[in-house]
């Protein structure tokens, strides 16, 4: 039987950016609202412009004790009561954060946006700091600790940050717990007082909601809150040498395996190259690493290049959990095919289909709330505004077989990688002698 | 438009059509992004995969992107990338699924490749090998190499279960994986990947009628072939509390996680247990958070829900319904147990008010569209819900009647279906002893 021949599909389209409605208030707290997707639900999101980076020195999760405390109430209603009332809208208050950055996050029925907006409000501005809740929260803090002290993938994350920054925040993943019993609620609340205000926040709402109400919602709850400080920077200085990092892990089955190097960040004029040439090394499932590591040698099942960017910051990094008899020839593999793209430009096929994987990966994110929100997180974090989004996919076709090597040549030298490893040393270190001798 | 005049009720277009060889075909056009979800679900999995291969179906899922009549091996996913869009694929108990979200202009070619490896996976010994080592690697990562890798997922489906299609780990045996053979390949194809015993949901930015005639062109020539008998999954009435302890080598605390056999899936009493969830276990609300976390300080959070593998509505029963949460060592499992114990006596005894009712409504219909808001494959949550509802209740149009379904839950009905329910001979205990040392 004969199958049909493939087809040939005409150009894409070009991608949509839905209109994105942005205000102000005379405090400088600002707003960005978005009809989008296609069920009566509202994404909310309140950013806020503190993270771990503010954390003093020796005080590490004190920024996460602060966020679990933001769950037990505000003034007006204790934990139990505003739980009840969010939940009434269809809504749970999710913190997520990370260096510089604390959202508070909702979904909600559409109707309950602007409620919902009252809600994080309350939150940001008159959290409760019940002092009775304290010693729970140490606790859970405590727990949360042990739980990812066993966890391979995070201290081999937390051995690479360290070996890349150093003593600077970003460094300093994971905390020492006798710092913990120093933490109670007047610190806690001494902290967030400290951070947060109109200055440092943005709102983002994303969905099928009535935009007047939601506005107007918006401009009552904030339009009194003190401006605050502004946000603060903490550039760091990382690291640039080869190094090798171990974490023991004896008997594990598998090495997981971080191994990258700085590289600009977004607001660098290389930085959509940058991450075209990561598409095509390691970031999708058919890129020269997955397809060399996973496909043809089996070595490991998810690997992933990531381009992770802060504001002024940012790394390329290839993570994997691999089979622990094949640690130092997986990490060959790796810098072989980082080094085969910097000796030679890929051919205009292979980075078509990339630039349209990135292109088309654009038009879909653009496609729920969750995604345009996202992308307007990442704009706010790094001061660029809608042009970047308008220029983006043609940015992202502009970029050559030419540029993709330089970029590789210029950024991503195996020589300058850090490698963070954790694994069964008695089995691993014999396979890492050429990567240098580990790091004490 | 005002949104606090639009009806509660989310209606989703849903065109049905079957193809001469048994092929059945769901359509929810969405104009609201320039994209397109391709879904195709087969109506096998873990549960029906061959005794002493375990873990067939899901090695199986990963042979279909290793090459077919018109692409070699992964060219799939390049085509994919290529044109801008993103895969996956999934092994559950009852289906496996393979799609991909991509932008609208795509669609010719996206049913194309479905169609083409609905003919079958291509493919040699080399490639059966490879992905032996991948899925080798995966179940490393996401079990061995991590602690609490099986619980509760694998080890309280052995522990609950009795019958062998629901109890035994579909991740597979490393010894069965490593006896999987092209034979078995062809063989698990044969009897359960024809068109009949498939549904192709096609979701987003399309106009339904040239959407069939693609449809019709690329997969209505396919053979047909008998559809296979579906698995006996039928569990008996448990009439006594289970209780099961497992050493986990990695793991630094304790773990408990309690399982309950929910009811069958459709009935009145189903969507009365999904309330029952939703007041008991999901949001800060909730009567266990509030207990467990909030008032005894025993753990950070209690997690759950019905289905391992997905939530109450993409999933075939039997199932459990399951609470789970990792405890520090001063408190005792019994303990914990007793509390959780009082907060379910009381949803067995005493009828819940409308109130806390109407917020549990409310919660299971925001749950339902943030699952069709699917971020990371935008589509696919939609066709997951319509291929689901067309596999399990014969008619992706019932996805349309989920929250009249809810609605209809009375605080009595929710009562009885707890009373039945949410017995403790009707539960099996779950217990990790922490190997590492404090």
């Amino acid at each position: 039987m004969t199958t049909h021949p493939r087809p040939v599909l005409g150009p894409p389209p070009t991608a949509t950016i839905l209109p994105r409605n942005q205000q102000r208030l005379a405090n400088g707290m600002r707003a960005t609202f978005v009809q989008a997707g296609a069920v009566p639900m509202a994404s909310v999101r309140l950013v806020l412009r503190t993270g771990s980076a503010d954390v003093p020195k020796g005080q590490a999760w004190l920024d996460r004790f602060v966020h679990d405390y933001l769950r037990e109430g505000t003034e007006a209603r204790d934990a139990s009561a505003f739980a009840d009332a969010l939940a009434g809208f269809g809504g749970r208050l999710t913190v997520d954060a990370d260096e510089h950055t604390t959202v508070l996050r909702t979904e909600v029925l559409a109707e309950r946006a602007p409620e919902a907006i009252a809600l994080l409000a309350e939150v940001a501005r008159t959290p409760r700091f019940p002092e009775s809740e304290a010693e729970r929260l140490l606790n859970d803090l405590r727990r949360g600790l042990d739980l990812a002290l066993a966890q391979p993938q995070y201290v081999t994350f937390a051995a690479f940050r360290a070996a890349v920054y150093g003593d600077h925040p970003y460094g300093r993943v994971i905390p020492e717990a006798s710092a913990f019993d120093t933490f109670n609620a007047a610190m806690a609340r001494a902290f967030w007082e400290s951070q947060v205000g109109a200055q440092r926040a943005l709102l983002l709402v994303g969905g099928l909601f009535d935009e007047d109400a939601t506005v107007a919602a918006w401009r009552a709850a904030f339009e009194n809150w003190t401006p605050g400080p502004a946000a603060s920077t903490n550039r760091p200085t990382p690291a640039a040498a080869r190094s090798l990092h171990l974490v023991d892990r004896p008997g594990a089955e598998q090495s997981t395996v971080y191994v990258g190097r700085s590289v600009p960040d977004p607001t660098h004029p290389d930085y959509v190259a940058l991450e075209v040439t990561n598409s095509l090394l390691g970031g999708s499932f058919h890129s020269r690493i997955t397809m060399n590591i996973r496909e043809a040698k089996g070595y490991t099942y998810s690997p992933h290049a990531i381009v992770s960017n802060r504001p002024g910051d940012a790394y390329w990094v290839e993570i994997a959990d691999v089979t622990t008899a094949v640690t130092g020839p997986a990490i060959g593999e790796v810098f072989a095919e980082t080094e085969r793209l910097r000796s030679e430009a890929p051919d205009a096929e292979e980075l078509i289909g990339i630039q349209n994987y990135a292109s088309g990966n654009f038009v879909l994110r653009q496609a729920t709330p969750g995604g345009i929100l996202d992308h307007l997180e990442f704009l706010d974090l790094h001061g660029l505004d809608e042009r970047y989004s308008a220029s983006y996919v043609e940015r992202v076709r502009a970029v050559t077989p030419d540029e993709v090597q330089r970029i590789a040549q210029q950024y991503l030298g195996t020589d300058g990688m850090t490698i963070a490893i954790a694994g069964d040393r008695s089995v691993i270190d014999a396979q890492l002698e050429a990567y240098g001798p580990p790091s004490a | 438009m005002t949104t606090r005049e639009r009806a509660f009720d989310l209606q989703l277009p849903v065109q049905r059509h079957t193809l001469a060889n048994g092929l059945r075909v769901v359509l929810s056009a969405d104009h609201s992004a320039p994209i397109i979800c391709v879904a195709v679900y087969y109506h096998v999995g873990m549960r029906l995969e061959p005794r002493g291969r375990t873990g067939f179906a899901h090695l199986f899922e990963h042979l279909m992107f290793q090459g077919s009549e018109s692409m070699a091996k992964m060219e799939i996913a390049a085509l994919v990338q290529a044109n801008g869009g993103n895969l996956n694929g999934s092994t559950r108990y009852d289906y496996t699924n393979y799609f991909e979200a991509m932008p609208a202009h795509t669609l010719d070619l996206a049913l194309w490749m479905e169609a083409d490896r609905m003919r079958g996976p291509v493919i040699t010994q080399a490639e059966l090998d490879n992905q032996r080592d991948v899925v080798k690697n995966e179940i490393r990562v996401n079990v061995l190499n991590r602690p609490y890798g099986s619980f509760p997922w694998i080890d309280m489906q052995a522990a609950a279960f009795t019958n062998w299609h629901n109890s035994h780990n579909g991740y597979g045996d490393m010894a069965d994986l490593d006896a999987a053979s092209l034979e078995d390949v062809q063989s698990f194809f044969n009897s359960y990947y024809s068109p009949a015993n498939a549904v192709l949901v096609v979701v987003g930015d399309v106009q339904e009628a040239q959407a069939m005639e693609l449809i019709r062109r690329y997969f209505e020539e396919i053979p047909a072939a008998p559809r296979p008998a579906p698995a006996a999954i039928d569990e008996p009435r448990q009439e006594e509390e289970r209780r099961v302890s497992h050493l986990d080598a990695l793991a630094n605390k304790p773990a408990l996680a309690i399982s309950y056999h929910v009811p069958e899936r459709g009935s009145r009493e189903y969507y009365a247990l999904g309330l029952l969830d939703q007041v008991l276990l999901q949001g800060d609300d909730s009567l266990l958070y509030q207990e467990i976390v909030s008032r005894r300080g025993y753990a950070g959070g209690i997690d759950g829900g019905i289905n391992f593998l997905g939530h109450m509505h993409n999933g075939q029963t039997p199932l459990l319904w399951t609470a789970e949460l990792i405890h520090d060592r001063d408190v005792t499992t019994d303990q914990i147990l007793e509390a959780i114990d009082a907060v379910i006596e009381r949803v067995r005894t005493e009828p819940l008010s409308q109130a806390v009712l109407d917020r549990a409504l409310v919660k299971a219909r925001a749950s339902l569209y943030e699952t069709i808001n699917d971020q990371y494959y935008p589509g696919f949550g939609r066709a997951d819900l319509l291929a689901s509802f067309e596999l399990f209740e014969d008619d992706a149009a019932q996805v349309n009647t989920i929250e009249q379904r809810f609605a209809a839950v009375t605080p009595d009905l929710m009562m009885e279906t707890a009373r039945e329910y949410l017995r403790t001979s009707n539960r099996t205990v779950l217990v990790v002893e922490p190997g590492v040392a404090e």
